[in-house]
């Protein structure tokens, strides 16, 4: 037994367990750099419309206690685009959730920028067009470096928000 | 007529126990008269081993009975049994030593060494177990 | 797999080289770290219980009841936070250092894989409780914590909506999910507290107090540590500004920078793999399957100190099943006994003395029998030539190399607590040796727990069955020894036979 190297050991154990505690430090985010965060969630159209039913169909139905309308419930996927002074930036396609294919899609991405005075234009697309976009946001918007820059959408306000 | 007869006093009046009294003081009557016929000396050692086996199987039992009882002499008591283990070695190793018994001076030993502590010792414990 | 055992194994006895130097064989921080782990465990509940007092849940009343405890009641609840962090960083150590140790001696095969397994879902509750603690400060190291931990969710198909949405900017986070994060630090623990109970199920007298020596040490160690250097909060959460340099807790976040380079979705694979790897370890490959111990009743009356000395409760006492006038009856359980033989040790009839009929104890292991035993440690002994004759009676552990020799014989058993008392008797007094070495593992190190524990206090007459008071000690050594210390264990045996020729020449 030797009290000094017990005591050195000790030291030793609780230096360790004080340094890397709280160091080195780690670097996460670049000081220089703003970041854009797109975070959308957003229910897609159907992939078919309702069936038409017969008047005599629906009755049917109301007899049986069934539901009126027939209505497949799978989703389109979602398409996002981001451009930033008329530069691709982001193109993403996210599918429907849900085991049917039926709940929300979800795009969440985080691009590190330049700071700066920038056009930044936003475009969605939730149907069964080929092309062109159902909705499509520009403005021109200052980046502040460290600092994030939020798009987000709601369908109900609008369309997309920025912040 | 054997050497040792069983007495009340031997009793303990724990079953387990004093199955093992009476069990043990059969093998000691039954060494005595195997030595009375004229048994080998080999047979004599054996039986000594199998005495002691039994004895020490039997104290270990009968520790833990004191000791769920909480008995007050446990230390004492047990320390008798320990020196009757250490005699009772002694006595194998001289008799395995010797190439020979001497019947009188073995029996002799056996029934002072039972009958003294079943006597005082497991008596006491029958006294305080009831 | 054996190799990397054996490399690992002498690491551990090179760097415990010296900790058995400092602290004593007893006391080696290596042997208790299990038991620390408990200790420290203890030490965070306890520092927790005092800062819960203090703690405003609360999206901006957490960060500033934190700073209250560290500043204002710096003397008080600012040490305990320090404790808390610090003693929660300690406990990281030793559980990792425990979990390699248990590996490299191969203590987690066969029969004895439940304490292993049972100790991975205990490692990832030990992260999740560390990590929603440092949630909880709701400085900018919470934040990333928060950001990044709720991102790396999001790539399991767990949720219909990025969780990371709470954390989207300072208007999206509700006071709710916090609530949820104290909940997650508060029951996770004592969630955690079961395992605990459950990884030492099998292990009668569980170690889990480490020796008042070091316990007082490592206390004594961490409050000096949270005096000269107080855990400190980061600068407060905004989550509008990007946290950029940050103090970073390595014990408990060691996987995040990794989610810089890998996409979450492969390092949720990557740790998810480790664990399953982790849990097969027991079986990869199987151990040997020994015959478990067994009862012979014409030989047992229950006297239950089979039963008092297993090391892994594999022994129970049940009701007498053949009819004699015997209370009850061991019976041993095939799936807990690792074949250790300490049951043999301390069974009263396992006695080397010939005996009327086949020499049978009360228990005994079917491969390795009390007959053999005695047929081998006399023929052994036969064999000696020499003025000073020693047998060594080595566990299956323990390093022999180097003591073979014409004036020495080796009888191996699964463990030193196999050794019935008697047979050290039996060895010296009939004269089949001159000294008799028992050697086996460290003290506190037993590869079966409680095998040379047991041993020592059975020849020291403190533990049944006795040695028998004629026999002269100065003739036996115990000589408890880590695994790989052959040159130790030679130098030790030199000694005695010094000491052995001393005794011959009174």
């Amino acid at each position: 037994m030797n009290r000094i190297v017990q005591a050195l050991l000790y030291a030793a154990f609780a230096a360790v367990v004080g340094y890397f505690s709280l160091s080195p430090d780690y670097r996460y985010g670049d000081p220089d750099l703003a970041t854009i965060k797109v975070s959308l969630s957003h229910a897609t159209n159907r992939v078919e419309a309702c069936v038409n039913l017969t008047p005599r169909q629906i009755n049917e139905r109301a007899m049986r206690g069934e539901p009126l309308a027939e209505c497949p419930r799978e989703r389109l996927p979602l398409t996002v685009e981001l451009d930033i002074d008329g530069m691709r930036v982001l193109h993403t396609t996210a599918a429907p959730s849900g085991l049917w294919n039926d709940g929300p899609s979800s795009v969440y991405e985080r691009l590190s920028v330049d700071p700066g005075t920038r056009t930044v234009t936003v475009r969605l697309r939730d149907s069964a067009r080929s092309d062109g976009w159902d909705y499509e946001y520009s403005e021109r918007v200052t980046l502040v470096a460290g600092r994030y820059f939020t798009i987000t959408f709601r369908a109900e306000s609008g369309g997309f928000a920025f912040r | 007529m054997s050497l040792i007869d069983w007495r009340d006093e031997f009793s303990v009046g724990v079953d387990p126990v004093d199955h093992e009294h009476r069990e043990l003081i059969g093998l000691i009557n039954g060494l005595d008269a195997a030595m009375g016929r004229g048994a080998e000396h080999a047979v004599v050692v054996e039986a000594l081993g199998e005495i002691y086996a039994r004895i020490a199987a039997h104290f270990a039992l009968e520790e833990k009975v004191m000791r769920d009882a909480r008995y007050a002499a446990y230390a004492s008591h047990k320390q008798d049994h320990e020196v009757l283990l250490d005699e009772l070695s002694d006595v194998i190793d001289s008799v395995d030593a010797d190439g020979h018994y001497d019947r009188e001076d073995l029996s002799r030993t056996l029934d002072r060494w039972f009958s003294d502590h079943f006597r005082t010792h497991d008596a006491r414990l029958h006294r305080e177990l009831s | 797999m054996a190799p990397i055992k054996r490399a690992m194994a002498r690491a551990f006895n090179g760097v415990e080289g010296i900790f058995e130097y400092a602290f004593g064989q007893r006391n080696n921080p290596f042997v208790w770290l299990g038991a620390l782990g408990w200790y420290f465990y203890w030490i965070v509940a306890a520092s927790g219980v005092y800062l819960y007092i203090f703690f405003d849940t609360g999206i901006t009343a957490a960060y500033a009841s934190v700073e209250y405890m560290t500043r204002d009641q710096w003397y008080a609840a600012g040490i305990m936070r320090s404790l808390h962090r610090y003693a929660s960083d300690a406990l990281v150590i030793v559980v990792v250092l425990h979990l390699f140790r248990e590996f490299a001696f191969d203590r987690l095969r066969g029969r004895r894989f439940f304490a292993w397994l049972t100790g991975v879902p205990l490692l990832a509750f030990i992260y999740v409780c560390g990590i929603s603690g440092y949630w909880l400060v709701w400085d900018q190291l919470a934040q990333y914590i928060a950001l990044a931990t709720s991102e790396w969710l999001d790539t399991l198909p767990l949720f219909g909506e990025p969780i990371a949405n709470n954390f989207l900017d300072n208007t999206a986070l509700g006071g709710r999910f916090f609530t949820l994060m104290v909940f997650i630090h508060i029951f996770g623990p004592l969630f955690m507290l079961l395992l605990m109970w459950v990884h030492v199920q099998r292990h009668s007298q569980a170690r889990v107090n480490p020796p008042r020596g070091l316990a007082a040490g490592t206390l004594l160690a961490l409050l000096v540590l949270s005096l000269v250097y107080p855990a400190v909060s980061q600068p407060p959460a905004d989550l509008d500004v990007i946290p950029a340099e940050l103090g970073f807790d390595w014990f408990y976040l060691i996987a995040y920078p990794l989610l810089d380079v890998i996409p979450g979705g492969r390092l949720w694979l990557y740790l998810f793999a480790v664990f399953a790897v982790l849990a097969v370890l027991p079986w990869v490959p199987p151990a040997k399957r020994l015959p478990a111990a067994r009862v012979n009743l014409d030989n047992c009356n229950g006297c239950t100190r089979c039963f008092d000395d297993c090391p892994f409760g594999a022994i129970t006492m049940v009701p007498r099943t053949d009819g004699l006038a015997y209370d009850a009856q061991p019976l041993v359980n095939a799936d807990n006994c690792t074949s250790c033989g300490i049951c043999v040790g301390s069974c009263p009839t396992a006695t080397p003395f010939r005996r009327a009929g086949p020499l049978r104890p009360g228990i005994e292991l079917p491969h390795r029998t009390i007959a053999e035993l005695r047929d081998e440690v006399v023929d052994a002994t036969g064999r000696c030539a020499g003025r000073v004759r020693v047998v060594v009676f080595a566990c299956d552990t323990s390093a022999t190399d180097g003591l073979e020799s014409d004036d020495t014989a080796i009888v191996r058993l699964p463990c030193a607590g196999m050794l019935p008392p008697s047979f050290v008797d039996f060895t010296l007094k009939r004269g089949h040796a001159d000294g008799v070495m028992i050697a086996g593992c460290a003290e506190g190190d037993c590869h079966h727990r409680l095998g040379n524990g047991w041993t020592a206090d059975r020849m020291a007459r403190r533990r049944d069955p006795y040695l028998r008071r004629r026999v002269d000690t100065r003739r036996l050594l115990l000589s408890w020894l880590p695994a790989g210390a052959a040159r130790r264990r030679r130098s030790a045996m030199s000694r005695f036979r010094a000491t052995l020729g001393g005794l011959d020449d009174e």
